[in-house]
């Protein structure tokens, strides 16, 4: 409980970063999401630009840079596909103004945290694609919960790896 | 309103954002009368936010892909494999030429033992391609989307046929000015017609949710067994005839309905591990020198048999012409005198005389005694009765005696 009481919230600091961080990171986790499918096959349980949106609205902790954050990545990752574009901006829309309110909230430096975060908003964004694509689109579209789970399953631990690695461009104030 | 919206800023920018893109979507998904559909050509808007992510995503990731493949060239350089290589390099692009060239020849065998070769045989399967290399994916399994470092400046267009040594791989969905976006055989939005090799049944193959290949919706068969060979039908203008696409896994029932089945296939081309592709630019039949030489020469040939057939026609239609009785040319073929079968008639009648005598059918008497001896005894000519017939029966009998003088 110690994570959500007044003291912790009044002292979390909000980070900043370089602007090249802001411009390259995001960048680069794009170009791998649609490389390194090449070099891994089909194994693509994992979602980059979602861990790198989460890991910037945590560490920000503005709901609306989170949101424009998560719209962009999430429909770069639309152009990239030859989906309507629009199905994985609102996703990441949605999880990026969540991570960054509930970073409001609580303290984000904690690694279970971060793994419970990581996890928790994975399964949400799969779960507003299913919504978008099959009900708001009314698109046939083939779904596997089992792979949304080990994508998210992923997305934890490539974020227990990559934040601690982001969090060494953080400004010190 | 103003501290209505400073107080709920965030949910503003949130709803503003999603409200955006929901219009966005429902823009880009148009429904037809065959359902939804988002897999046809984008707008203009939409093409050019893809434009953008390509233009900002390629160039990063071709070079990657150029680095990683700079560095298994100098890894491979330093083990002195470079002659190996390129000699295997060449070996294997003889190999697909060669394959594609088996696929079709084998195709016009079969071709032939149809009776179709005069027909197909100016189907070359000699096609005009361009080679590229894969350097990108859509980065999600939702999507089996992939991207070649060739573009229309290279003359790709969109639904254009890929494919490699193996087999076919997708179709150009989105063409760029240096990069084009294939979309493979194996998604779910894919589609490309195929024949069974041996049981010529015809099928849809498409990806399912895994990015395997299947054929659905076929009338159960007994005759399809696993390991039967897949091509292409030719069929959906996109894919040549008798490209090889694979082999039948397995066949399994349809879930959603009776007495019909899907058919598991074995991809000959390996999807997930594509490096090098062909893009099928035009289907126009390009020979080499000594098959184009060959085709001229039996092409003269067929010329000139074609000519003697013709001259000897034309002789049999003179001597018909020069034997008025055997063809009149004012009857229907079916009335001519050579395909009469009727029997003769038996009711002709024969030409009358003009000088009846006694020889004449019909006036002949009986001679008697004094007839011969009595001068008055001179037969008067009576006219011959009109006879039906011109052979004399058992019955006939005369009807004008001669008058004898008391």
């Amino acid at each position: 409980m110690s994570l959500l009481n007044n003291d912790s919230h009044r002292g979390m600091e909000i980070h900043h970063y370089p602007l090249l961080a802001y411009a390259l990171v995001p960048l680069t986790a794009l170009v791998l999401q649609a490389w390194l499918p090449r070099v891994i096959g089909n194994y693509i349980w994992f979602d980059l630009p979602l861990v790198v949106t989460v890991y910037f609205a945590l560490g920000r902790r503005n709901p609306i840079q989170g949101t424009i954050m998560g719209a962009a990545m999430g429909l770069f990752e639309d152009a990239l596909s030859h989906r309507a574009i629009g199905i994985n901006g609102i996703a990441k829309t949605l999880a990026g103004f969540l991570a960054a309110s509930v970073g409001i909230r609580i303290e984000v430096d904690n690694q279970a945290v971060r793994l419970l975060l990581n996890f928790s908003f994975s399964v949400l964004a799969s779960l507003v694609y299913l919504v978008v694509y099959r009900f708001l689109l009314g698109l046939a579209l083939n779904w596997s919960w089992l792979t949304e789970l080990f994508r998210a399953i992923g997305n934890s631990l490539i974020g227990l790896v990559l934040f601690p690695m982001l969090d060494r461009f953080r400004m010190k104030e | 309103m103003e501290s209505f919206l400073a107080r709920y800023r965030n949910l503003v920018v949130l709803l503003v954002v999603l409200v955006a893109q929901i219009a966005g979507l429902a823009v880009q998904v148009r429904r037809t009368g065959n359902g939804p559909n988002t897999d046809k050509s984008d707008m203009g808007g939409v093409r050019l936010i893809r434009l953008w992510a390509n233009a900002v995503i390629s160039p990063p990731e071709q070079l990657i892909h150029a680095s990683k493949l700079g560095a298994l060239g100098l890894w491979t350089n330093y083990l002195d494999l470079r002659h190996v290589r390129e000699q295997n390099k060449d070996l294997q692009k003889t190999i697909d030429r060669l394959r594609l060239e088996q696929a079709s020849l084998l195709e016009d065998a079969r071709q032939g033992q149809r009776l179709q070769a005069m027909l197909g045989f100016q189907q070359s399967y000699m096609y005009s391609t361009v080679a590229a290399q894969v350097y990108g994916s859509s980065g999600t399994d939702r999507s089996h989307i992939f991207y070649i470092d060739k573009g229309s400046s290279d003359g790709l267009k969109p639904d254009m046929a890929v494919i490699t040594g193996d087999g076919i791989v997708g179709k150009v969905r989105d063409v760029f000015p240096h990069s084009a976006q294939i979309l493979a055989v194996n998604d779910s939005t894919s589609g490309a017609g195929v024949i069974l090799e041996n049981t010529r049944i015809r099928g849809i193959l498409r990806g399912d949710r895994e990015g395997r290949l299947e054929i659905v919706g076929l009338m159960a068969d007994q005759r399809i067994q696993p390991g039967e060979h897949i091509l292409t039908a030719g069929g959906d203008l996109i894919f040549p005839r008798g490209l090889p696409v694979g082999s039948v896994a397995r066949v399994v029932r349809d879930p959603e309905r009776d007495g019909f089945i899907d058919i598991m296939v074995n991809s000959s081309a390996h999807l997930d591990r594509l490096d090098e592709v062909l893009v099928i630019t035009s289907t126009q039949p390009r020979f080499p020198p000594q098959s184009q030489q060959d085709l001229a020469e039996s092409e003269a040939e067929k010329g000139a048999e074609a000519q003697a057939l013709k001259d000897q026609m034309k002789a049999s239609q003179i001597m018909a012409e020069k034997l008025p009785g055997l063809v009149d040319p004012k009857l229907p073929a079916d009335q001519q005198p050579l395909h009469d079968s009727t029997p003769p008639s038996p009711n002709l009648h024969p030409p009358q005389p003009m000088h009846p005598d006694r020889f004449t059918p019909g006036s002949a008497v009986m001679p008697t005694p004094s007839a011969a001896t009595s001068p008055a005894t001179q037969a008067v000519p009576v006219a011959p009765p009109h006879r039906e017939a011109t052979t004399p029966t058992p019955s006939d009998k005369p009807q004008a005696a001669p008058q004898r003088n008391p």
